[in-house]
């Protein structure tokens, strides 16, 4: 199977490497549109990858099966366009989130309905085995759900940034860090039927650095995030989400998932913790942690046996939707002074 | 710091033989301090590993991957190491990427080679596991090479790597015809099978068949899910490996730690190195 890359930062790089390690997997391309880096890309990587600086004339020279988009968040809609257009059923993963607004995110799941290939998005906790055990721990031994609390906090931006990331309308912490936290909290408990936000600027000018949301559910859970890529101390991001329910509280990070029974006032029982290292997890290839190979397999599998994926466009909308919802009700969320 | 400083010294003074450390600023501060402190003996080894990927990664989300670029270049061209391969100017036409890398790891290991306690010896300088395993899924051999001899010529010590993928790693360089005889390997070696990949049997099969062995293993205790003593049972079972690099956190925990290790390593004929003393968690969080 060929493969491009389109966009060579850290995910870009990461897939790359990552796909090409799979069995009659190829990476046979890249695409990047900065000069300087393409030039490097030219130098450092191996003679049997072709280096692009236009996306069009890469698809048409190379006649790749799938192509992994990487590029920054305000880009993906433009470049999947152009991918499509040059082939139709190109299947394409696309580093999350799908889009910069819900809008964009809307237009590309119009664009891809009913077209041949395989459209993912690349939310790689739901292939984690310690967020799939709590998620099966949700369904199966947390009885009634009261509420949830959950917080994705990091160092990163400790003054203002330059980057995409730091730009009104491609970045801000909730859909650079957040999408992850959303899409777990839309995958455990489904989309809210409300949203109540506050957003907060600490460095960044154009962007929130800090969002707080209490999310409100058909069901009647209720449960608040926390998203603050400019907290002190975090080396590296830090995720956390604990549900209460009648029966006891699950916690779950990305290290391990915690289900404590309780159901009398006077002491809860240790209950039972699975560590991520008590999974059985064999990856092909390993880089960094196991499910970014785990959902690169599963995207390849899917281009393989012409399945829909576990995340495809329609379903990683969803984020973007609720990601519009919070900022929204942070610019217009009616305060109520003493 | 002074802490940190008692917990290496008594590592060392309890058994272990070398200090393996990620190019971090603070360790630049450690090293100084060490020196400073006059404590360790003769031939004690240091095992650098570059560079500090997280660092870079902060860096390429606070400015971009141009921007990392452009920075990481930018502090090279101010370099002394690095006059000759900028001295056409910095532009992408006249990009040396090979003359780039050997003048990184230069500069990146010059300031911990100017730290280094008297006394110590530099046994290795190992390429951190995000690079390692980039170069080897993109297939990327030459990049490993370059760095492999540079170390060699250069500072006239064994290359090493830290790799996730100890199998393939052996076959990419099996393959390609490329010298593994001083090559050293750290790579991840516990019962679980925690970052040993493709599988744990896997890994085993390839350090039994290694001829000539300079694998270090790293991440005996899975991130801090056994315990030493079955952590050591485990470890104690495996042929050929070299080395073994224990991270611990306090003075008594050094003490402890490195106690039982000669016991187990004098036995087997391995040596036992502390890695960075304060516990952290691996640098495997690297991308979003």
């Amino acid at each position: 199977m060929k493969i491009s890359v389109v966009g060579l930062g850290k995910m870009g790089l990461l897939h790359a490497a990552i796909v090409n390690s799979l069995p009659d997997v190829s990476v046979t391309s890249v695409c990047e549109k900065d000069l300087f880096l393409s030039v490097a890309a030219k130098a450092v990587l191996p003679k049997s990858v072709t280096v692009y600086r236009d996306v069009k004339q890469m698809v048409s020279e190379e006649q790749p099966d799938a192509v992994f988009v990487t590029t920054p968040t305000d880009t993906h809609v433009s470049i999947i366009d152009d991918l499509l257009k040059t082939r139709m059923n190109l299947s394409v993963f696309v580093e999350k989130p799908l889009a910069a607004s819900h809008e964009q995110a809307r237009i590309v799941c119009e664009a891809t309905k009913g077209l041949p290939g395989v459209h993912m998005v690349g939310f790689q906790k739901r292939f984690s085995p310690v967020f799939q055990k709590a998620h099966e721990l949700l369904n199966n031994v947390l009885e009634e759900p009261i509420f949830f609390r959950a917080y994705c906090l990091s160092s990163d931006v400790l003054r203002e940034g330059s980057a995409w990331r730091s730009k009104r309308g491609s970045g801000g912490v909730l859909l650079d860090s957040a999408p992850h936290l959303l899409d777990v909290v839309i995958w455990f408990f489904g989309e809210p039927e409300s949203v109540i936000a506050v957003k907060k600027h600490v460095y960044s000018h154009q962007v929130e650095d800090y969002v707080h949301a209490i999310l409100s559910f058909q069901s009647g859970l209720q449960g608040h995030i926390d998203a603050c890529w400019s907290v002190t101390n975090y080396r590296l991001p830090e995720f956390l989400l604990e549900i209460h329910g009648k029966n006891g509280m699950l916690t779950v990070t990305d290290d391990f998932v915690h289900f404590a029974p309780g159901k009398q006032t006077d002491g809860n029982a240790e209950g039972r913790v699975y560590h991520r290292q008590s999974f059985p997890t064999s990856t092909p290839f390993l880089l960094t942690d196991p499910e970014y190979s785990l959902e690169d397999v599963a995207f390849i599998d899917a281009v393989r046996t012409q399945t829909t994926p576990e995340v495809d466009f329609v379903q990683a909308a969803k984020v973007n939707a609720l990601i519009d919802r919070i900022l929204e009700n942070t610019e217009q969320g009616r305060r109520i002074s003493p | 710091m002074k802490s940190v400083v008692e917990i290496i010294e008594t590592a060392a003074s309890s058994g272990a033989t070398g200090y393996t450390f990620s190019t971090h600023p603070l360790n630049l501060k450690i090293l100084s301090a060490l020196q400073d402190s006059g404590k360790i003996e003769q031939g004690f080894g240091l095992y650098p590993v570059l560079p500090y990927a997280q660092g870079y990664v902060r860096l390429a989300n606070e400015k971009g991957m141009k921007g990392l670029v452009d920075e990481t270049l930018s502090r090279l061209s101010l370099s002394d190491k690095a006059k000759a391969v900028f001295k056409g100017g910095l532009s992408a036409l006249r990009l040396d990427p090979i003359g780039i890398l050997k003048a990184y790891v230069d500069m990146e290991l010059a300031g911990y080679l100017s730290e280094k306690p008297v006394n110590a010896t530099l046994r290795s300088v190992l390429l951190h596991e995000v690079v390692t395993d980039l170069c080897l899924g993109l297939r990327d051999v030459h990049l490993l090479d370059v760095f492999a001899q540079h170390v060699r010529e250069k500072y006239h010590v064994s290359p090493g790597f830290v790799t996730y993928n100890l199998a393939n790693f052996v076959a990419l360089f099996r393959k390609e015809g490329l010298s593994m005889k001083d090559v050293v390997i750290m790579t991840p070696f516990n019962s679980v099978g925690f970052q040993m990949s493709p599988s744990r049997h896997s890994c085993e099969s390839c350090l039994s068949a290694l001829p000539e062995s300079n694998v270090i293993a790293m991440s005996i205790m899975a991130g801090g899910y056994l315990k030493f003593n079955e952590a050591m049972d485990y470890i104690s079972s495996l042929p050929n490996l070299s080395g073994v690099a224990v991270g611990v956190s306090s003075k008594e925990h050094a003490h402890n730690t490195f106690m039982k290790l000669r016991t187990i390593t004098e036995v087997s004929g391995q040596s036992a190195q502390i890695s960075e003393p304060v516990k952290q968690p691996s640098e495997d969080e690297l991308f979003e």
